[in-house]
């Protein structure tokens, strides 16, 4: 007896941290990751990125990507909060894992960094694929840049490429500048055009190709100028995050270390910006950055304070939302200039900006519209880069009252005096007539 | 297990492709100095076991970096406790006298009795191979590191045996005699240990033994692995019951317990040389690990092959493989040993330089490189007057000069570089020009100028043709094929086409005929903007260019032709605020101004005030008011309720609902009945009394 309830304890011990430190509402950042390696040697030679995501408090687990004892869940409960996938040889995954619980993985809510290289194989691409994005199908191809390639002593064949063409979003790449600029060896994706939540990060420059640089062209490559991709990001609509490159040592020590210079400029930077540049994303990819809370909608009366059941069209409205942003630690108040309340009914009848106090309250007032129905209060944020916001709360709206209605109206005052001077003429009438002599 | 092996392969190969993509490792360097500082960054050795803190001291005291004094405090401490102690492992035991052999915590005649014995006691016990390195190499850190002591083995020849009988056929050694699996890595520590049995043994050794110690280094060396470029290393094929080791621990392990066992015995060792080469070649080809393991054992064996009895690797290094012909740089080698030191006077030469692609023909041969003293570089600065551009293969030889030294040192046969030649490429006679089709007469040609963009407009229909055409010569005057050579029509909605420009030795054309393209144009009318694009990696001048547009009148589509395909829409375009929306509420009904209203309630009301000057104009009178008592207050109270009904009209106006005004209305009603009788009948019968009289 005594035994089970210390092994209980001990459990529940052993528990406890896991369950608080486990992916939650209050505390949008990942914890614990699964880094699927096709090599033990990369946790070497990505030391400084693995590294850094150790400091920032994820719990990396290694796993070799052919492990037969790989799981992402175990008795339906997730395992690992993020998935990164730095495999790009493997064909088939160990364990229990193929493409599908890949994406059922992200489709629970779960983050997602999946770095291809040349020679990718069908199992990386067909991920990809789900995400969005489509590698080049030679797979001998490589991105060629003649034009913009890192002036190196030692690369003869510009395929490593130095890009700077970043997606504009502080929230994705953080607030300071890359200035130096990406060194990328790998291969040219593109963007499925019919999928709209996956957008380019780092472009390539409109002189780059996707080709195999040791053989003759015989036909157009598939992929040119800026329509290739180097690394896309993916938000999905719940949120989940995905981070796909087409190239592996874009996350090396050897380029964070490296120096640049792009071909054809007198800029010489002493280090590249991948450091800068993957540091940053993985921030947004594990929700560290760009993630948003909101509290309920409040709305009332102008003038009361407490919420009606059902609005009188014309009535003036307040109405407030308070939203918040994850720093990493703790939840700050979020400040734009661009989030819109809708009153919406098949379409919107009023769509207005908030303003907002600084301190994470968005408010506005309006009138009814003098339509009645069953109206929904929207809130429908989609800013690039952050997590979406999607709130409703529906309110009836109901005619004037036929007591509403105004009483004495100016124009009418012909028709009341006609009928007051007749009865008071009835009156005087009715005493003449009776009572003459 | 062979898919995994397949894949560390593969990866393997990967990461040196990317250093050596130009075969160019390069000798440990500064690189390594501020690397090393980062990845043994908490070196404080309170947090860490003696081996991670051994680790660090060694290899930052390998690369010359003097960080002793900031975790020497702590981690001595430590050490002492260690050795002052009975009963610390083995394992500990051994680190413990490894740190201290660096940093001195514990020397002279200060002898630990305790280790001593429990290090000697543990040779006698041992069972595994772990066992046997932990208490010999103990032994022979204490030998080395306290003056006047010489711990005794006991019966090193039995010890000898014992370790000898862990060994397999091919090479390689279990961990315990109880154990089958054999390992490449328990080899190097077998050689490790039997090296300090060696030098422990009171008496020589048996040679015999030392003999089949010696073949058994030999085939070890048979199951080296090997890349193309000449690299070689080992590989642990069998991972059980031991963690697995990576290539680079265990070649690292292999080369301690060789370099130990070559020093330890005085016959010498005769490995193949241009394996020992290739390993030095594999450790350097790794890079700058990020894991302080790998960073340790790289550096370590490193120093192993720097400093040891049988040969020393040299290493040729290019510090560029790029070679510009307009900047008229020289070809620049060095060759040093794997830390980057000077080595004895040498010859290299340059044997062949090989066009990619095709194998037999050699631009230079035989061509003896020359050398600088300063800077230590061996460099080429003339090439002959056909070397073009391009890329070669540079296939280098190394002559020692002193042939003493050539027992010490080793090289490679031949090192083969890449070398990519690079030049400004002329491009002449760029012309662009629209044909008609059938006779090929020229509609209009216009010479390009492609310094600058925009500056072509052309207009073609779909029986035309358009041509383009340019020479492209290399800085010796041959032609020259560029690999990327695209011709790019994008149309007004960013439709794009893409086109190889094909070369060949003479002339560059491209000839688009409209009438055979309308189908691939999707019948897009229109403006197009032409781009060109010439790239080459040898080509100093790769160009971007938007040379113009051109105007085409195709066809309308036809209903079966596909469509052009949907493009992208910008997907930043979602984001951000949308438009506000306010609604427009309807307009109330006009009505006229209060004022009028008014006038026209006063021009109402007129004809009440006239009925009352009416009437009094007539002279009229109440005198029939019924004068007794009864009837006046029946008449009275008649009057009164009509009154009332009147002014509950008025409330009713105000403020009354129809509700409480219908309910006042009833009572009222039957009020005025019943006074209403009494009055009229009344006044009837007063009326019919008067008409009676």
């Amino acid at each position: 007896m005594m035994n089970i309830s210390r092994s209980l304890a001990l459990i529940s011990l052993f528990i406890l941290p896991l369950l608080s430190f486990s992916f939650s509402v209050d505390n949008p950042t990942d914890r614990r990751v699964l880094v699927l390696l096709d090599d033990l040697s990369l946790k070497s030679s990505h030391s400084i990125f693995f590294n850094n995501l150790k400091s920032r408090g994820f719990d990396l687990d290694f796993k070799l990507a052919e492990d037969s004892k790989l799981a992402l869940q175990r008795y339906g409960q997730y395992l690992y909060d993020g998935l990164i996938i730095f495999a790009p040889s493997t064909e088939r995954l160990g364990g229990s894992l193929d493409s599908k619980s890949i994406a059922d993985f992200v489709d629970s809510g779960r983050d997602l960094i999946l770095s291809a290289d040349t020679s990718a194989s069908d199992l990386i691409r067909g991920i990809a694929t789900e995400c969005g994005v489509d590698f080049d199908e030679d797979s001998s191809a490589m991105v060629i840049d003649h034009s913009s390639f890192s002036v190196s002593d030692v690369d003869g064949d510009h395929t490593l490429v130095a890009a700077d063409d970043l997606v504009k979003s502080d929230v994705i790449l953080g607030k300071t500048k890359i200035e130096a600029p990406v060194l990328f060896r790998g291969v040219a994706h593109s963007l499925n055009p019919n999928n709209n939540l996956v957008l380019k990060v780092l472009s390539a420059s409109p002189s780059a190709y996707s080709a195999n640089p040791s053989s003759k062209l015989s036909s157009p490559p598939q992929l040119t100028g800026s329509a290739i991709s180097l690394v896309s990001v993916m938000q999905a609509r719940n949120n989940a995050r995905v981070v796909i490159s087409g190239s592996l040592q874009l996350f090396s020590d050897r380029l964070f270390r490296s120096g640049v210079q792009k071909a054809g400029s007198p800029n010489k930077y002493e280090k590249s910006g991948n450091q800068q540049f993957v540091t940053e994303l993985s921030k947004w990819v594990f929700h560290e950055r760009g993630h948003l809370k909101a509290g309920s909608l409040v709305h009332h009366r102008v003038g009361e304070t407490d919420e009606p059941a059902i609005y009188r069209i014309k009535d003036d409205l307040e109405f407030s939302v308070e939203i918040f942003e994850w720093s990493g630690k703790s939840w700050e108040p979020y400040v734009a200039d661009d989030v819109q309340v809708q009153f919406y009914m098949m379409s919107p009848y009023v769509l207005k900006t908030l303003s907002t106090d600084k301190k994470g309250l968005f408010h506005t007032s309006f009138k009814v519209p003098d339509v009645y129905g069953v109206f929904q209060f929207k809130v429908e944020y989609e800013k690039l880069g952050y997590t979406t916001l999607s709130l409703s709360k529906q309110i009836p709206v109901r005619p004037y009252r036929h007591n509403e209605y105004e009483r004495f109206i100016p124009t009418a005052y012909p028709y009341y005096g006609a009928c007051f001077t007749t009865m008071a003429g009835f009156f005087v009438f009715s005493f003449v007539y009776l009572y003459h002599k | 297990m062979m898919a995994r092996g397949h894949v560390r392969f593969l990866v393997l190969i990967l990461a040196v492709a990317i250093c050596g993509a130009a075969s160019a490792v390069q000798p440990i360097s500064d690189s390594h100095r501020s690397a090393a500082v980062d990845v043994f960054v908490p070196v404080d050795g309170s947090d860490k076991s003696l081996e991670e803190a051994y680790e660090a001291l060694k290899t930052l005291e390998i690369l010359g970096i003097d960080k002793k004094s900031d975790l020497s405090s702590a981690t001595c401490e430590n050490v002492v406790k260690v050795l002052g102690s009975s009963s610390s492992t083995l394992k500990d035991a051994f680190y413990a006298l490894k740190v201290n052999g660096i940093l001195k915590c514990k020397s002279g005649g200060d002898v630990p009795k305790e280790v001593v014995s429990q290090l000697q006691a543990g040779v006698k016990d041992a069972k595994s191979l772990l066992d046997f390195y932990y208490s010999v190499g103990g032994l022979v850190l204490v030998k080395e590191q306290f003056s006047g002591t010489d711990p005794s083995l006991g019966d090193a020849k039995a010890i000898f045996r014992s370790i000898k009988s862990l060994s397999q056929n091919d090479g390689r050694w279990r961990y315990s005699s109880n154990k089958p699996g054999s390992s490449t890595f328990a080899a190097g520590l077998a050689f490790e240990t039997l090296a300090g049995v060696i030098s422990l043994a009171p008496s020589e050794i048996d040679q015999s033994l030392i003999q089949t110690l010696k073949t058994g280094i030999v085939k070890l060396f048979d199951s080296i692995q090997k890349y193309d470029d000449g690299t070689y290393y080992f590989d642990e094929k069998v991972v059980d019951g031991h963690e697995s080791q990576g290539p680079i621990s265990t070649t690292a392990s292999v080369i301690r317990g060789i370099t130990s066992f070559a020093a330890s015995e005085s016959t010498g060792l005769d490995l193949p040389g241009d394996k020992i080469v290739g390993l030095g070649k594999f450790l350097l080809g790794v890079g700058v690990p990020g894991d302080a393991k790998d960073f340790f054992n790289q550096i370590d064996a490193l120093a192993c092959l720097e400093d040891n009895r049988f040969s020393v690797p040299l290493i040729l290094s290019l510090p560029s493989t790029v070679i510009s012909l307009t900047k008229k740089e020289p070809l620049k080698v060095k060759v040093s040993t794997v830390f980057g030191s000077k080595t004895p006077a040498l010859t290299v030469k340059l044997s062949h330089a090989l066009t990619s692609g095709s194998k037999d023909s050699s631009v230079i041969t035989n061509q003896e490189l020359k050398f600088d003293a300063d800077t230590a570089t061996y460099f080429l600065d003339s090439f002959p007057k056909n070397f073009d551009i391009g890329k070669y293969t540079f296939v280098f030889e190394i002559l020692l000069d002193d042939s003493a030294n050539e027992k010490a040192y080793i090289t490679e046969a031949e090192t083969k570089v890449p070398i990519a030649v690079t030049g400004v490429i002329s491009i002449e006679n760029p012309e662009i020009a629209v044909l008609d089709s059938d006779i090929g007469s020229v509609e209009s040609q216009k010479k390009l100028d492609l310094t600058k963009d925009g500056a072509v407009s052309l207009s073609a229909n779909h029986l035309q043709k358009l041509r383009l055409s340019f020479q492209l010569t290399t800085p010796i005057g041959r032609g020259f094929k560029p690999h990327q050579a695209f011709l790019k029509l994008k149309h007004e909605s960013q439709v794009e086409h893409i086109f190889l420009v094909k070369t060949s030795a003479k002339k560059s054309e491209l000839v688009l005929d409209f009438l055979g393209l309308v189908d691939k144009l999707y019948y897009l009318s229109g403006k197009y903007e032409i781009q060109l694009t010439i790239g080459d990696a040898s080509m100093e001048n790769s160009l971007l260019r938007n040379i113009g547009h051109i105007e085409l009148d195709l066809p309308e589509r036809p209903e079966k032709a596909p469509r052009a395909p949907l493009q992208s829409a910008d997907p930043l375009s979602r984001y951000g605020p949308k438009a506000e929306i306010s609604h427009i509420f309807r307009v109330p009904e006009k009505l006229p101004a209060k004022q009028l209203s008014l006038v026209f309630l006063g021009l109402i009301v007129l004809p009440f005030v006239g009925f009352l000057i009416g009437l009094t104009w007539l002279g009229v009178n109440i005198k029939s008011f019924p004068s007794s008592a009864g009837p006046a207050i029946s008449a009275l109270l008649f009057h009164g309720g009509i009154g009332a009904v009147l002014l509950l009209y008025v409330l009713f106006w105000l403020k009354l609902d129809l509700f409480t005004t219908l309910k006042a209305l009833s009572l009222l009603g039957v009020f005025l009945l019943f006074v209403g009788h009494r009055a009229l009948s009344h006044l009837a019968s007063a009326s019919n009394k008067l008409k009676s009289a």
